[in-house]
């Protein structure tokens, strides 16, 4: 077998290895996913081996019913969109600063804005309660919004910036030259310009606040709690279906969510530009 | 005519980089300049201080007699183009021409026909309604000189305007650039690094080197007579000799010939290096006699450039001498064949040596 040809073999094994990993990791994905849908129709009232024997509704019927999940939800409704509104202005005024900024200490205050990615959510929540406990704001809702803002603000923070890159120096420059004072020229040139990285930003913020268990479980007070720590703390107390049934509204809430931006934005600069481009 | 720019003993460090070292100089009303150098000589600094990005660490700045320090970018009225346009991406074509209108307190009503004038100036009308990312790199280049003149700036400061295009349009924007520059009559500053672009566009070139000016003048006083082997280099190809002068008319070279040069008093010393431009030799024959001005070699390489071809001359003693001929003569002139270097006084440009 000459070289070439041993090439071509070791390069068939590869592709057919990575198609292989990307199917075992779509099934993994999907299926639990899949068994939720499937047990939030079951018609018993036991947690039994799939498949389930009848399908009814009840399960939507006892997550609706259940009072601590609509508190719950209100309040990471309401949490979200507060959260999602102050992050999503002062990662904007900070990408801002941080993109055309050359004062000192400019590297570590974004390393310090960006942390909130890299230090374990427990830690924060924990360092919040306390530093918010010394201050004296024992007020539950205060507090999640307090930890909300700091767990999406890396978030607004990076979308904005991605958005700016590169681009607004020479234009704010020209604008400039071109007669406009500099509040003009933010409003009329880098606002405009950031509008996508703006509202990547804020979905994402909402998305990382309303999904967040571990930061609000350390901030929750006994009537201030959002949706996934009442799922939690129900799935503690008695473990039965509601929660597939919750699980399920919330994947359609999604799904609506992703088709709504798709049309708007479009999936490929969500999910391709939002985050991750540097 | 009343200056327009008056630049005065003026200094900008970065950090302990001399950027602009103690530079003056005066640009009249209507007159273009061109800033020529190579990248970091700081001739882009001394466009960002005229427009006020940069403040400088000493001297002044006043712009139609007007002193300009401690005013923002927008407390002056000095139009800008980009190297790379820098046009507004979200606004069409008549909304980034008409921009600075609105801040210059044009009123509404105005905005409108002189956005089309401005078009019609730069040859595109009707393109208002297009956004940039729509237009072709030319097209852009002409949006944004039509967005930089609308305003009728006092000063126009143009950076590498044409530099990110390619050679053949390049060329032609070159004379439209020119041409509106004209039509306009606006004072200009172009800063450079292609000698060709300089030389076709100022009415004065700025050599820059190192922070200075190291010498300026009519682009053909630069190019025929430049004061030091730096510019004569930087202006187009030069064939150097060392050596020194021996008479009021006369050089030796470090080889031990003699050449004759025009009576100059310039430069003082002595020892002084010679400057032979390609074009100003000519190829004789090898059977010609020997006379003053005339070099024994033979030839090395012919390189055809299309309208010109590059020889390659070896001399007697083993030294290259390069030599630019139209490409029109039906001498084929062939590698090995001996060939005699001939040249008038006049082309032989003395300079003073570099003290590094």
């Amino acid at each position: 077998m000459t070289a070439a040809a041993r090439g071509r073999v070791g390069d068939d094994i590869a592709r057919t290895g990575v198609a292989a990993v990307l199917i075992v990791a779509a099934i993994f994905l999907l299926v639990p996913l899949l068994v939720t849908i499937l047990m939030a129709f079951d018609s018993r009232s036991y947690l039994g081996p799939l498949p389930p024997p009848g399908f009814s509704l009840r399960w939507f019927v006892a997550c609706f019913s259940r009072q601590t999940l609509a508190v719950g939800l209100r309040t990471s409704l309401a949490l979200g969109i507060l959260a999602t509104a102050i992050s999503t202005s002062a990662g904007t005024a900070a990408a801002i600063a941080l993109e055309r900024g050359t004062f000192p200490g400019r590297t570590i205050l974004s390393a310090l804005f960006l942390s909130p990615l890299i230090v374990p959510p427990v830690v924060i929540g924990f360092a919040l309660l306390l530093a918010l406990s010394q201050a004296g704001i024992l007020n539950g809702f205060v507090r999640l919004l307090c930890g909300h803002v700091v767990i999406t603000l890396p978030y607004t923070i990076r979308a904005v910036s991605a958005s700016l890159a590169g681009r607004d120096a020479s234009l704010t420059e020209a604008a400039l030259g071109l007669g406009a004072s500099e509040r003009q020229a933010l409003w009329t040139i880098t606002v405009p310009l950031a509008r996508t990285g703006i509202m990547i930003g804020a979905i994402f913020a909402f998305a990382v606040s309303f999904d967040d268990v571990s930061v609000a479980s350390f901030l929750t007070d006994p009537t201030t709690y959002t949706l996934p720590v009442a799922l939690l703390s129900a799935m503690r107390a008695n473990f039965d279906l509601t929660i597939a049934a919750a699980a399920v509204l919330l994947m359609v809430a999604t799904v609506i969510l992703i088709f709504i931006l798709d049309r708007a934005v479009g999936f490929d600069r969500l999910v391709g530009q939002g985050m991750f481009r540097t | 005519m009343a200056n327009s720019l008056a630049f005065r003993a003026v200094t900008k460090r970065f950090g302990s980089v001399v950027a602009v070292n103690n530079v003056s100089f005066d640009i009249a009303s209507g007159e273009t300049v061109a800033l020529l150098g190579p990248s970091g000589c700081g001739k882009t600094t001394i466009l960002r201080v005229i427009a006020g990005f940069e403040t400088p660490d000493a001297g002044s700045l006043q712009i139609g007699g007007v002193e300009m320090a401690g005013r923002r970018p927008y407390e002056r009225n000095v139009g800008l183009l980009f190297q790379h346009y820098a046009l507004f991406p979200h606004m069409t074509v008549a909304q980034n021409v008409g921009y600075g209108l609105r801040y210059r307190g044009l009123p509404r009503s105005e905005i409108g026909p002189r956005v089309s004038e401005m078009l019609e100036l730069v040859k595109l009308p009707g393109h208002g309604g297009r956004y940039p990312n729509q237009l072709s790199g030319g097209q852009q280049q002409r949006i944004a000189l039509a967005r930089a003149l609308a305003t009728q700036p006092s000063i126009l400061l143009l950076d590498e305007p044409l530099s990110a295009l390619d050679v053949k349009l390049r060329q032609e924007l070159r004379a439209e650039l020119k041409d509106v520059l004209a039509t306009v009559g606006s004072t200009a500053i172009v800063v450079t690094h292609d000698h060709e672009e300089a030389m076709s566009l100022g009415h004065r070139v700025f050599v820059m080197n190192q922070g200075r000016i190291a010498q300026s003048g009519t682009p053909d006083d630069i190019y025929v007579r430049p004061t030091s082997r730096f510019v004569a280099d930087f202006m187009g190809h030069a064939n150097w000799f060392t050596g020194r002068r021996t008479g009021p008319s006369e050089y030796a070279t470090d080889c031990g010939r003699i050449l004759n040069v025009v009576p100059c008093t310039q430069p003082s010393a002595e020892q002084c290096d010679l400057c032979l431009r390609p074009e100003s030799i000519d190829l004789l024959p090898a059977t010609i006699e020997a006379g003053p001005n005339r070099l024994f070699g033979h030839v090395a390489d012919v390189i055809l450039t299309g309208a010109s071809r590059q020889l390659i001359v070896t001399l007697e003693d083993g030294r290259s001498i390069l030599v630019l001929q139209q490409n029109r003569t039906q001498l084929p002139w062939t590698p090995g064949q001996g060939v005699v270097l001939g040249f008038p006084p006049e082309a032989c440009v003395l300079v003073p040596r570099d003290s590094s």
